[in-house]
């Protein structure tokens, strides 16, 4: 072969030798593996740790709030409105290290020494998703604060866990009672409530048909001293527990009797006003819950005086909030359409 | 070249004649030798990475094929996705950076433009108070609103990147299972790909000095969880799945809705897929 074509051929080859060694020097490792790219960098990117848990993981310690939340209205897969414990208290697994992070980590993570946000503010917490708003959807429940609470916090009157239960009636313990034990008790109601629990005297409540747990917890706060009336107090005194549970269930097993005074245009201002009332106490004042009395053929005298002590001294963060905007005109009225709607 | 020229040639010897065939032989077969070997070695790791699988325990990125849904009807902007995206993942806290974010689009009556904010507009800025909380200011609550909805948007992981086209390290890629990821290690900063996206889903990261994008929390959909921005959105208006499985969120989500995508013109293919949104929206 002429010497000239060796040389070329030997050029070449170095050449193609000095290309691969140096490709192979000045690539990082991996790099071709899976394409133009360091292969390795995929496992690297997955193998950072999460930092946002499932609420599954929150539930191992704080099993109580879980239940609280996973009954309530913030937990409904169905509607695909599910507002996890994260959404509010922020990550659980670790925060971020950034010093000027404004959750900067103060220890190792979570449950570990990390303690996670409590919202203080509810007003600016709850509103972040339910304030009025151009552009939410109708289906998102929204309320201007102005209207719905004023400078109120949330949490006064909504268990943040579990929005539409209210916080007085998260409180009750009582538990359905035995109305035929109930029976034997109730004869020493019968003369200011009634024989079958329908007072005669307008300005003495009527118990038939009246919610149970509502019914329970009655006694129950007469017996504490949490509501006063000196008559009832010594009344409940010797009620236990379950004597009153069962009194409770008795009378909530009795057919009602609307009072049925007659006062149309009363009654009509009234049943405005009564829109604000049909979320805890029911359309038309009959209650869905256990926890809150039922309104509808309760006697106006009564339903007047108990407005009115709510907006005097009785204690009920709900109720005091409602009662303190209300007239004496209203409260007639209001007093007079639950008087006069069916009661069953 | 000249008739003479011709006919020199064709006075050739045979043995030059043989000598130069000789020569196209040899030559050719080093040449072509060396080509084979050079394509085979070029081919051998592509046609091995169909079978090769990132070193991840308990994944197998052939066996997932990621797709993201928006649902912007359900949108209620409270941006509980863009704070969690940035706690997950560690994104600057200031409000100029983000890996995904909300857009208000408000039309008022008797307008023909529409009004476009996100959480990084400073009224929006100041309603949120500090740095890492975000939300949308109400200040059209007093105006006559014709129109007006939430988008949120992210990385739309096409499967025809334009980023990944134009970085000339290799620091951006698609991956097997959708994914299009950023090896920070590999990033020189020149931000060609910031330019190339036609959704302004990539930004500067000057905290790592690199660029940074959405991921789809790839950290987190290999170990079975959702995205964050997915796990925290209370009402449902972003889906994850995997497109694999026809049970998935994100298989109902597409069978049951007539979705659309942003800038299908633009030729990237994305694979977040939207319900709900108007004309405004690109």
């Amino acid at each position: 072969m002429p010497k000239h074509i060796t040389r070329l051929l030997l050029v070449i080859v170095l050449a193609a030798v000095l290309a691969y060694v140096g490709k192979q020097w000045l690539t990082v490792e991996s790099f071709y593996r899976f394409g133009h790219y360091r292969g390795n960098s995929v496992a690297e990117i997955a193998s950072d740790k999460p930092k946002y848990a499932t609420p599954k993981s929150c539930e191992t310690c704080h099993a109580a709030k879980y239940a609280e939340w996973s009954r309530g209205v913030h937990n409904n897969p169905e509607q695909g409105k599910v507002v996890k414990c994260e959404v509010c208290h922020g990550a659980a697994g670790g925060r971020d290290k950034n010093p000027n992070g404004y959750n900067s980590a103060t220890g190792a993570e979570h449950p570990k020494n990390l303690k996670l946000e409590i919202p203080a503010d509810t007003v600016r917490q709850c509103t972040l998703c339910h304030e009025q708003m151009p552009g939410r959807p109708l289906q998102q429940k929204q309320i201007v604060v102005a209207t719905h609470a004023g400078t109120q916090q949330c949490k006064v009157c909504h268990n943040v866990h579990s929005p539409r239960t209210f916080v007085g009636a998260l409180a009750s313990t009582s538990k359905p009672g035995n109305p035929a034990a109930g029976k034997a008790i109730a004869a020493d109601c019968a003369a200011c409530h009634g024989k079958l629990g329908i007072s005669e005297d307008a300005s003495i409540p009527s118990l038939a048909g009246q919610t149970e747990i509502y019914l329970a917890d009655a006694i129950k706060a007469y017996k504490k001293g949490l509501r006063k009336d000196e008559t009832m107090m010594s009344m409940a005194k010797d009620l236990s527990d379950s004597a009153s549970e069962n009194l409770a269930a008795y009378f909530a097993s009795l057919t009602c009797k609307s009072a049925q005074d007659g006062e149309t245009p009363a009654a009509a201002r009234g049943q405005v006003l009564a829109k604000k009332c049909a979320s805890c106490h029911g359309e038309n004042g009959i209650s869905k819950q256990a926890m809150w009395p039922s309104l509808a053929g309760l006697s106006k005298p009564y339903l007047e005086k108990a407005l009115k002590s709510y907006k005097a001294e009785r204690k009920n963060g709900m109720m005091n909030n409602i009662a303190k905007n209300m007239s004496d005109a209203d409260m007639a009225d209001l007093a007079s359409y639950y008087a006069n709607v069916a009661c069953r | 070249m000249t008739q003479e020229g011709i006919a020199v040639e064709d006075k050739a010897t045979e043995l030059e004649e043989a000598g130069r065939r000789d020569f196209m032989r040899l030559f050719g077969g080093v040449l072509g030798g060396g080509g084979i070997a050079l394509v085979a070695a070029a081919l051998l790791p592509e046609a091995a990475a169909v079978a090769d699988k990132p070193d991840i325990p308990g994944y197998d990125w052939n066996k997932h094929h990621w797709s993201f849904g928006v649902d912007a009807t359900k949108c209620i902007g409270c941006l509980r996705c863009v704070e969690a995206c940035k706690v997950e993942n560690n994104v600057p806290k200031d409000p100029h950076h983000f890996r995904t974010w909300v857009e208000r689009y408000v039309t008022l009556e008797g307008e023909e433009k529409t009004h476009i904010d996100s959480q990084h507009d400073p009224v929006n800025i100041e309603a949120a108070g500090a740095d890492g909380k975000y939300r949308f200011a109400n200040r059209y609550k007093d105006a006559k609103v014709d129109k007006a909805f939430f988008v949120p948007k992210l990385c739309n992981h096409c499967t025809h990147p334009a980023c990944v086209q134009v970085c000339p390290v290799g620091a951006t890629y698609k991956t097997e299972d959708g994914a299009v990821l950023i090896d920070h290690t590999m990033c020189i900063g020149c931000q060609y790909c910031v330019q190339a996206c036609p959704y302004g889903a990539r930004f500067f990261n000057e905290e790592i000095q690199a660029t940074d994008k959405c991921t789809w929390c790839y950290h987190r959909i290999t170990k079975g969880l959702n995205p964050a921005c997915v796990e925290v959105c209370p009402v449902s208006a972003r889906v994850f799945g995997d497109r694999n499985d026809k049970q998935s969120p994100i298989s109902i989500f597409l069978r049951n809705n007539r979705v659309t995508v942003l800038r299908p013109e633009s030729g990237n293919a994305p694979n977040v897929f939207y319900v709900g949104i108007d004309k405004e929206v690109s």
